[in-house]
């Protein structure tokens, strides 16, 4: 005990420090917000105890680690496929092992604010789906919402349970180089990557057991309990209900997830060719015969979702399947339409929605935005191009985009032409410095630029497990976090008090 | 259970028993050459080729290198052992939420161990030894299926796939050793190895024994593999298994549905149980196989249409 004791205090490691010492000898501080040191240098108080344990382990340790976590990821089969050469090749996406930690006193203001958001956006597109409240107050522009390619006329004066057309929100928050989170974008749609989260949290407890104990995060893991509960919340009775969720199938990159969801939730995992519409209710081809399906968690685009009223070349979705929720007989989360509200020049209003809808002031902030529809901001947004972040308003996964400080002059100048031809189809953001936090990389800690993906439910109730998938830019010094463009995740811990 | 779930869980059992069957038949024959002089290593190997259809994957070679390879690391033969690996993955990973993740971990693993492998790596080097290690892999495979799922009807597809293909399987190999009429130039001439070899390639050598003593007969090791109750690798016994497996899915299937799949499976066990091989052995084993592989055939149709590719309009 005693030689233990005095053995353990000779190898105490004293606090290394970015720049400096071994393995934070390449941490590079700027002026981003970094999650684990403040800018003088100092360890932030939540982080002591990982920043201790990551300088007590040697590069080869860590190494190790590492492997075992993304050995760990194959073999569960969380990958996606890379077609070349006619070759079909299976690749991880990458998972850092270093987790990113938030305090309780910050993860309860955005909780607090990703709850008023989303309220707000369902009462938004209840609003544009019925009265049009909003459009006749002139609040939002009515062409702006006609004018969307993800809206919906069909939805018009159907029913929601509960009124949430969103039951599973998916936001993208960063930090300024305040500190502060700010939403840069709502996934309204068929938001991925729980599945990550959940794995993720896995991997890293296990490579990192004794901090994980010792810091006291709060769990994740009754996420498929959670959903599940909301999903059977929008059913119109309660007992017996019959739930499945809708994939694309085997080859979509999310595959993985779906999967996984629906063994978790321990529902049927469908595709389109199981089910089958007849007098308006939606059946599954099942053995035994026809089983009637109540609620549907669809991770099918609305475009491929009936091909007799949206595109008739699907052979994803079912022939039939929205006139049987037209009729009520079966729900389908998310609703139909909701991207709408997602879409980038919407995103600038949000703020205005939350106090039309809520008379509140809105807890978490928008990232500036200038539309480029407005004449003044587009004059702003073609004189500074270099320093800010153009995005096309329907698109999403990065594409679409111009990073004005890292393009070239050629790639400004051919950006601007297509801004001026169609300059209501972009928005303009000033290029935010996203936070960095300690990452992983060839034996080292470095810091890396991440975001945060908090999911949402919302069915008779809103509820979020704490924290979310963070994504992390593995590319020294890129701020794009996309997994389609060399981002990775990481596990996020939020801390009980 | 989803139509399209069972047929995945069927034929990942059907994939599984071809990768464990391809497996074991290449390690025996590779352990057994060596005692055997060119000419009579040839006439197996050839007969190895015809019972796994890859005469023309092999180049219609009596070669041990060129069979090897197209029955094993081959990818444009859809029966070798890493084709039959690959269906057996994509359809686990189908029916993923069925499965346990102890089955589909260990079978993923499986797949990805052999994914860089070539036959050339394997041959210098006691080729035998691999395929043991694989046959070892899909042993521990059928043990994690057995234990880790619940015995329920996806599980009973499973077996249904499992125990079909062997039924197949094994009748197609007695009927290259025993089929005088149709291949006389495979027939193997009176060795004991040969028949050591056969009992071999279905794990029945030391079961035999037991039953009928080490005196090799051929009529005798027909009638092990074909009739033997008690014995897992017998054409008996795996037809047995198809039927009790027939009996516990779709149990909410109306019967009449049911019937034609009952049907079959009970005259398939009847001609099984009352079978002679006395009665064959004088010339008509070689139709009595033949049909056995027919109705195996005929069963995977009606279990098709009573169950997975019905039509809609049937049932509402």
């Amino acid at each position: 005990m005693q030689h233990g004791a005095m053995a353990a205090a000779e190898n105490e490691v004293r606090d290394a420090r970015p720049g400096r010492d071994a393995p934070y000898k390449d941490y590079v501080l700027d002026r981003a917000y970094d999650e684990m040191f403040a800018a003088d240098g100092q360890v932030r108080p939540h982080c002591a105890a990982l920043h201790r344990r990551l300088s007590e382990l040697s590069a080869d340790e860590l190494t190790r680690r590492q492997q075992a976590c993304e050995q760990s990821f194959l073999h569960q089969g969380i990958t996606f496929t890379v077609y070349s050469d006619n070759q079909a090749t299976e690749r991880i996406i990458p998972t850092d092992l270093l987790p990113r930690i938030v305090t309780a006193k910050e993860w309860a203001r955005v909780e607090a604010g990703l709850k008023q958001r989303i309220t707000a956006l369902n009462l938004f597109l209840r609003d544009i789906y019925s009265d049009c409240r909003v459009l006749k107050d002139g609040i939002i522009p009515r062409s702006m919402i006609y004018g969307s390619k993800h809206y919906r006329r069909e939805m018009r004066g159907i029913a929601v349970p509960h009124g949430a057309y969103v039951n599973v929100c998916g936001t993208d928050l960063v930090r300024r180089e305040d500190g502060a989170f700010v939403v840069l974008e709502d996934n309204l749609r068929v938001p991925s990557g729980v599945s990550y989260m959940l794995a993720n949290r896995e991997v890293v407890r296990r490579a990192f057991p004794g901090v994980f104990r010792a810091a006291g995060v709060q769990a994740i893991e009754h996420y498929p309990q959670e959903l599940l509960a909301t999903l059977k919340s929008l059913a119109p009775y309660q007992e017996d209900v019959s739930i499945a969720v809708l994939t694309p199938g085997v080859f979509n990159s999310a595959y993985f997830e779906h999967a996984f969801l629906a063994r978790q939730m321990g529902v049927e995992l469908v595709e389109g060719r199981d089910l089958v519409v007849n007098d308006n209710a939606v059946y599954a081809r099942t053995t035994s015969g026809l089983k009637r399906i109540d609620v549907i968690y669809r991770r099918v685009d609305d475009d491929f979702i009936d091909p007799l009223i949206f595109r008739e070349d699907s052979a994803l979705g079912v022939p039939g399947l929205f006139n049987a929720y037209r009729a009520g007989n079966v729900v389908i989360a998310n609703a139909l339409g909701t991207g709408v509200a997602d879409d980038k020049a919407v995103y600038a209003y949000v703020p205005r929605l939350i106090r039309y809808y809520l008379s509140e002031e809105p807890i978490i902030d928008n990232v500036e935005t200038f539309l480029c529809r407005e004449s003044a901001s587009l004059s702003h947004v073609l004189a500074n191009l270099d320093s800010l972040v153009v995005k096309a308003v329907g698109e999403s996964g990065g594409y679409g985009m111009l990073v004005g400080p890292h393009a070239s002059h050629a790639e400004r100048e051919a950006f601007a032409e297509k801004l001026k031809a169609d300059p209501e189809n972009y928005i303009a953001q000033p290029t935010i410095q996203l936070s960095t936090a300690p990452t992983f990389v060839d034996g080292a800690v470095e810091a890396r630029h991440v975001d945060l993906r908090p999911f949402i439910l919302c069915g008779e109730k809103t509820t979020i497990v704490p924290g979310g998938l963070t994504r992390v830019a593995l590319r020294r010094g890129s701020l794009v976090v996309n997994s389609s463009q060399g981002g990775g995740s990481k596990d996020t811990w939020v801390l009980n008090d | 259970m989803l139509s399209r779930v069972a047929d995945s869980l069927y034929w990942m059992g059907r994939y599984i028993e071809r990768a464990e069957h391809s497996s074991r038949v290449l390690a025996v024959r590779l352990e057994s050459m060596i005692e055997q002089s060119k000419e009579d290593a040839d006439r197996a190997w050839a007969r190895v080729a015809a019972a796994l259809s890859a005469e023309e994957f092999a180049g219609h070679s009596h070669d041990a290198f060129a069979i090897t390879s197209a029955l094993s690391f081959s990818r444009i033969n859809p029966s070798s052992l890493v084709s039959s690996l690959r269906f057996a993955r994509d359809n686990a990973r189908q029916a993923r939420e069925q499965l346990s993740t102890e089955v589909w971990e260990h079978l993923n693993r499986l797949y990805l161990r052999l994914q860089p492998v070539t036959v050339e790596s394997v041959w210098v080097h006691q080729p035998a030894r691999l395929f043991r290690d694989v046959l070892e892999d899909l042993y521990t495979l059928e043990g994690v299926i057995f234990t880790t799922l619940r015995h329920g009807e996806g599980w009973y597809f499973v077996e249904l796939g499992r125990y079909t293909e062997r039924a197949q399987l094994v009748s197609r190999l007695l009927a290259i050793h025993f089929g005088a009429q149709a291949n006389p130039e495979l027939v193997p001439p009176p060795k004991y190895v040969d028949w050591l070899v056969l009992l071999k390639y279905c794990t029945a050598f030391e079961p035999y024994c037991k039953e009928h003593t080490a005196a090799i007969r051929p009529e005798r090791i027909a009638e092990f593999l074909l009739f033997d109750a008690e014995f897992p690798h017998s054409v008996k016994f795996a037809i047995d298994r198809m039927r009790e497996a027939l009996a516990h899915v779709a149990p909410g299937a109306p019967p009449q549905r049911r019937a034609l799949c009952e049907r079959l499976a009970g005259r398939l066990k009847a001609a099984v149980d009352f079978g002679q091989i006395d009665e064959l052995i004088g010339g008509t084993i070689d139709a009595f196989l033949v049909e056995i592989t027919r109705q195996c055939e005929e069963i995977h149709e009606a279990v098709y249409a009573a169950y997975i590719a019905y039509g809609a309009e049937t049932v509402l």
